[in-house]
């Protein structure tokens, strides 16, 4: 039986009625229809489900949406669009890091919450921090210069 | 080189934005209104009659809408090749767990998954079997009791299970063995492998109001499931549209009909669209993996060097359904070295497991991981260095390859050179630590490729190529015709396409869209040039050859201000006495070119435990011209680290009582993630081709080969043993190291005497 879930996702209030079941995945794809967000496994291994539930990444296939009653919910379409590209997204452009594209917002997700937490770091320090996301394409050297080159851009724009 | 203005440029994909702000839309995207969910019900059992099936439960689940079986399918067979020994829903008999029996079309997917649980099917089991060696022996169990009554079976073999033979002969290899100073025999085994692909299998169809049938799918191959469709539910062809959306990695999986079929069966059943998206877990059990192989090489070498004979005998595991083009090995048995006498021979043996799908010329990395494994032991064993002994074996240009065709001019041996150098070959590494090199030979693919161009009124022009947009190839393809008219690359446009829009297309796969397609765009480009200059010449009142062209303009060659913009020439081309310019190429058959790459691993082997890191990786191929560098990295790269994860850490496991994946998770099946990697590292070798667009070579496919192999040879160089059998783990190593490695065999004799060699 669905129940009232109240969420905010990407500034904007959301009012729905959503399964006890359902996983905030499916309810952001499903039931907001926000399609951004992919669902690769479903059960926590791959990352390609990457959104922030109160400033911290989550996968969020292994979140209950109704745990998430009143939470501010940012998907890769709040991270930035067409108009307003967030540096992170920009780099991953201007470096070739992706291919087919579908691990792709989990992983910038990933890696712009990494940024935040250590704006400054290593290549090995990189690997370890999108180390969760898993991507069959690129082989991850690309992906790995593009977070660095946007830690580099956001730096300089402090 | 050629200075050129749109290729061998870093520029930004044309589809890149719209993935890194999530608005690209992939099949599973796809919301219509009155949409169902569809689940499969696979069977239980390895091989057993059907005896019946109940959906009377299921069918009263409320929110459930229509259940199919294979008994609602016309009856005809088809299969991925000439062979047609599938049904596309079993009807009264399956060969495999994991074959689907049936359907559920329900609101959601909940519900259609509980309806599943509801349904009743009663088997009764027959026998199976499982391990390919056996299924060889003559009284094994015909997974096919009626092959031979199969559409495009031709085997007289006496072994039923048996259902290809590819071979390969030259000179007289069992004279040149006689002749030989030394003789080297070693197997090697690959496993299984799953192609990993982050985007789960997905499709929605709907049958419009016209009666005819959409079907959006995440696909490789939009026109090879439109054929197929139109076989398996026999309608016309002209009735059915595939639309290919966004493709979330595919490798070889998605160039065939997979499961679109079912849901299209459901949508003209319940008059709604109908989606149908893949478990993870289904993807492990329900889509055609890549089944072990075993690779036996016998090799003749004079005391100076000289290979001069090779025999290799390949076992193919096929699974149930002769899914994919299994045998792509043996045209490689001879690796990129020249060998005047060889007999190569591959077996495709069908076994009561889940159907082998495409990988990446996965045959090839098979092949080569036992090839440049052996080539190294015998260099080691016969006091040679490696790299020296390859490269005085190394094919040349003119020599006659495997295929027949002359071996045109190529980069191997600079590709060699570039590794040698960047490594500072020959090297030694303190204890523990490795080098080793693998040398990988693939094609240019060819098939079917067409192109149209059109110009625009403002000079811009519009591309349409049926090719699935496969990593940048549309990007690739849209610079082959800027370049070809002095355009940029933002004035090229290309469509969004469908089956009904774009003329027949191959599948975009086996490293056939650069080379092949984008030939077709070129020379589609080149005619458009032609018009342009005529309808210049005919304005400026000139002959076609007073004219030059560049930076979007036509003019006098001895009068240089007298000329005509690209956007003056498409507004007057719209109302020209020709009409709007617009012209199409179409080819089928390139030739022959050669691709070849060089490897090096550097490797650390933890004694204690056998885990192997790679320390260091560095790879140079030969790609003609990079249409675009980065690009071109970016295939070289991931190409690099699924061969990696075939090296060290992937493993499909199947049961070897009842041939069920095992190993059906990301938990249990592991990729490499970014902690697990060097950065990589490429040399861009180029050597134009002969034919390919402004000498582009293929490039996709070659870097996953030589990994396995290059790793191996690093821990011989580590800890001085040899690891036959793939994944390098940690036990084998291990096992290795202790002298207790399993040996594995194949009885050549046996199988020469079946073929009656």
């Amino acid at each position: 039986m669905k129940k009232p879930l109240k969420l905010n996702v990407n500034g904007e209030e959301k009012q729905i009625l959503v399964e006890p079941y359902s996983s905030l995945l499916d309810t952001l794809r499903d039931d907001i229809r926000l399609t951004g967000t992919k669902k690769g496994c479903d059960e926590g291994d791959c990352g390609a489900c990457t959104v922030f539930l109160n400033g911290k990444p989550v996968t969020s296939c292994m979140v209950l949406a109704h745990s998430a009653h009143d939470a501010d919910v940012i998907t890769i379409e709040g991270l930035g669009n067409l108009d307003d590209i967030h540096p992170v997204q920009q780099a991953f452009v201007d470096y070739g890091g992706l291919q087919c594209g579908f691990c792709i917002p989990g992983l910038i997700m990933s890696a712009t919450a990494f940024l935040k937490e250590n704006p400054d770091p290593t290549e090995e320090e990189v690997r370890f921090g999108i180390g969760g996301n898993l991507c069959r394409c690129t082989g991850y050297s690309k992906v790995v210069e593009a977070v660095l080159a946007a830690a580099q851009n956001i730096n300089n724009k402090r | 080189m050629v200075d050129f203005k749109v290729l061998e440029k870093n520029l930004p994909r044309i589809d890149a934005r719209d993935k890194v702000t999530g608005k690209a839309v992939y099949a599973s995207d796809l919301y219509l209104p009155g949409m169902l969910m569809c689940k499969l019900l696979a069977s239980t059992y390895s091989h057993a009659r059907i005896i019946s099936i109940d959906t009377t439960q299921a069918e009263s689940l409320q929110g459930v809408r229509a259940i199919i079986t294979g008994q609602d399918f016309p009856e005809i067979r088809f299969g991925s090749g000439a062979l047609k020994d599938r049904y596309i829903m079993a009807r009264d008999e399956v060969f495999y767990i994991g074959e689907p029996v049936a359907a559920v079309a329900a609101d959601d997917e909940i519900t259609a998954q509980e309806a599943l649980d509801l349904i009743k099917v009663v088997y009764e089991a027959l026998p199976s079997v499982i391990d390919p060696i056996t299924a060889l022996t003559s009284d094994a169990p015909p997974v096919h009791s009626n092959v031979a009554d199969y559409e495009g079976y031709g085997f007289t073999l006496g072994n039923s299970n048996v259902c290809t033979l590819l071979d390969s002969d030259r000179g007289d290899v069992d004279q040149a063995f006689k002749d030989a100073d030394r003789v080297f025999e070693e197997t090697y085994r690959s496993q299984g492998i799953n192609q990993g692909f982050l985007e789960p299998m997905a499709c929605v169809t709907n049958v419009e109001a016209n009666g005819r049938l959409t079907v959006w799918a995440s696909t490789q191959g939009p026109y090879q499931i439109r054929t197929q469709l139109a076989g398996v539910l026999d309608k016309p062809l002209s009735s059915i549209k595939v639309i290919p959306m966004e493709l979330g990695g595919g490798f070889g999986a998605k160039l065939r009909l997979a499961f679109e079929a079912f849901p299209a069966l459901l949508s003209f059943k319940t008059g709604r669209p109908v989606k149908l998206i893949n478990s993870r877990e289904e993807v492990f059990t329900l889509n055609g993996p890549r089944l072990p192989v075993t690779n036996y090489l016998k090799t003749g070498v004079n005391s100076d060097g000289t290979i001069i004979a090779r025999e290799a005998y390949s076992i193919f595991d096929v699974g149930a359904y002769l899914g994919a083009g299994p045998n792509s090995g043996v045209g490689h048995g001879l690796g990129a070295y020249n060998i005047p006498n060889f007999r190569l021979r591959s077996f495709g043996v069908y076994t009561n497991k889940i159907y082998v799908g495409s990988y990446r010329a996965s045959g090839v990395a098979d092949m080569t991981f036992a090839v440049e494994s052996h080539t190294d032991s015998i260099a080691r064993q016969m006091g040679f260095d490696p790299w020296e002994f390859r490269i005085k074996n190394a094919i040349k240009e003119g020599d006659v390859s495997v295929s027949g065709a002359r071996m045109p001019k190529n980069g191997l041996v600079e590709t060699l050179q570039a590794v040698k150098d960047r490594l500072g070959l020959p090297k030694r590494l303190e204890e523990g630590r490795g080098v080793g090199i693998a040398v990988c030979e693939w094609r240019s693919g060819s098939g079917p490729s067409t192109a149209s161009i059109s110009v625009n009124e403002d000079g811009t022009v519009s591309l349409l190529t049926g090719s699935v947009d496969i990593s940048g190839s549309d990007t690739s393809l849209a610079a082959i015709a800027a370049e070809t008219l002095g355009l940029s690359l933002d004035q090229v446009i290309v469509a969004k396409r469908d089956t009904d829009l774009a003329p027949f297309t191959g599948p975009s796969g086996g490293s056939r869209i650069v080379y092949s397609q984008g030939t077709a765009v070129h020379r589609a480009a080149e005619a458009v040039k032609e018009r342009l200059y005529e309808l210049a010449a005919d304005r400026l009142g000139v002959q076609k050859d007073a004219l030059s062209m560049s930076d979007g303009r036509i003019y006098i060659e001895d009068d240089p201000n007298q000329g005509l913009s690209f956007t003056q020439l498409g507004t007057l081309s719209i109302n020209s006495r020709s009409g709007p310019i617009i012209a199409t190429a179409s080819l089928s058959n390139m030739p022959y070119d050669p691709v070849f790459s060089t490897q090096a691993a550097e490797v650390m082997v933890d004694k204690a435990t056998g885990q192997v890191k790679v320390t260091r990786y560095v790879q140079a191929q030969d790609v003609g011209v990079a249409i675009n560098p980065m690009s071109v990295e970016g295939q070289l790269e991931g190409g690099v680290v699924q061969g990696i994860g075939r090296a060290l850490t992937e493993d499909m496991q199947l049961d070897s009582e009842t041939g069920a994946v095992k190993t059906s998770s990301l938990s249990t099946y592991l990729m490499p993630l970014a902690v697990d990697l060097p950065a990589i590292e490429n040399i861009l070798v180029k050597v134009p081709s002969v034919d390919g667009p402004f000498g582009a070579r293929a490039v996709a496919e070659p870097p996953g080969f030589g990994p396995p192999a290059a790793i191996a040879n690093a821990i011989f160089d580590a800890v001085g043993v040899r690891v036959r059998e793939l994944p390098l783990s940690g036990e084998r190593v291990l096992a290795a190291l202790a002298g207790e490695s399993i040996e594995i065999r194949l009885d050549v004799d046996a199988l020469k005497k079946a073929e009656g060699t």
